[in-house]
């Protein structure tokens, strides 16, 4: 799979120095639009620019929505939560649905799902904790 | 019966006392501390403070009264509706569990769930509120379906314990739904 590799190549160095050339441009653009006045702009000929009220207001636009963007991460995480009093903590579609392989002496056992009574039993019942639980 | 010292998950300290009224019938409660006059008197100093800075704003008196109001009425909401003072657990062998919890203004909620609906009472941990905490919960089952969990009952949900007082608990409860297997089911109650 040589073509997945991160390694730099000629054609990524010459994507990478176009968008270089690309943004700078933009940049350049961006402050021309910005600050040359509406005049000057118009005895060249050049007329149909958008308001420069939006060069002030689109970077402002992008700032509030990144910020917004982090707190409502965290609150699509939080709700996103199972809550404590969903069977989501317990078990889910796979785990319901898991087949049950038949014990073989010397064999590994099958990977299985364990219930939540028997994990229990094992750490909190068992004379000799297997963990050391305080 | 006695009473054992220890830490709820946020730091604060509870207190488990275990009674045991006969062989197949426990109860167990939980006690959280009380009111303290110190929060109680921060929170009413703070906000007298920032109604007298208002007053002083604005020269409205009426936000004095206000302010005596809310506080005197958020005071009896608090401790009716939000400050649990106990948590108690009521394992009968043959008969079920009841959950007990008791308000600072002497209220008691109470939910009692039938042996034949509990399938099991395990500590599960799960994801609350940025951290990862054990808790007690009692798993119930469709009477029909024994192999599925129907739904989850979260216990001690305002004090939450540590892991040492929940083990205690989780034995206490253990010994007694061991009991179920051993002896058959009565008919009786149906």
């Amino acid at each position: 799979m040589v073509e997945n590799s991160p390694a730099p190549l000629p054609e990524r160095a010459i994507y990478g120095f176009a968008l270089f050339l690309g943004s700078w441009f933009g940049f350049m653009l961006y402050l021309i639009w910005a600050y040359v006045p509406e005049t000057w702009l118009f005895s060249l000929g050049l007329t149909y620019w958008p308001q420069k009220y939006w060069a002030v207001a689109l970077p402002v636009y992008l700032l509030v929505a990144i910020g917004i963007g982090y707190i409502l991460l965290f609150g699509i995480n939080m709700m996103s939560t199972a809550p404590l009093n969903s069977t989501h903590t317990i078990t889910d579609n796979y785990a319901k649905k898991q087949q049950w392989k038949k014990f073989q002496e010397e064999a590994i056992p099958a990977l299985r799902d364990i219930p939540i009574s028997e994990v229990n039993r094992m750490f909190f019942l068992s004379e000799k904790g297997i963990c050391n639980s305080r | 019966m006695e009473e054992r010292r220890y830490r709820s998950a946020s730091g604060g300290p509870i207190a488990l006392r275990a009674r045991q009224h006969s062989a197949s019938c426990r109860e167990l409660a939980v006690r959280c501390p009380r009111l303290q006059l110190r929060s109680l008197s921060a929170v009413t100093s703070a906000v007298w403070l920032a109604a007298y800075g208002l007053f002083v704003l604005s020269q409205n008196s009426m936000v004095l009264s206000a302010a005596i109001f809310i506080t005197l009425i958020g005071l009896i909401i608090y401790l009716h509706f939000v400050k649990i003072d106990q948590e108690s657990l009521l394992v009968i062998g043959s008969l079920g569990i009841q959950v007990t919890s008791s308000y600072a203004s002497g209220k008691e909620s109470t939910t009692f769930i039938e042996m034949s609906r509990v399938k099991d009472v395990v500590i599960n941990e799960a994801i609350h509120m940025q951290k990862v905490i054990y808790y007690l919960c009692i798993l119930l089952q469709d009477p029909g379906d024994p192999q599925g969990v129907s739904e989850v009952v979260p216990l001690f949900q305002s004090s939450k314990p540590r892991l040492d007082c929940l083990i205690e608990v989780y034995k206490s409860c253990q010994e007694i739904l061991e009991q179920r297997k051993t002896t058959p089911p009565s008919n009786g109650i149906k």
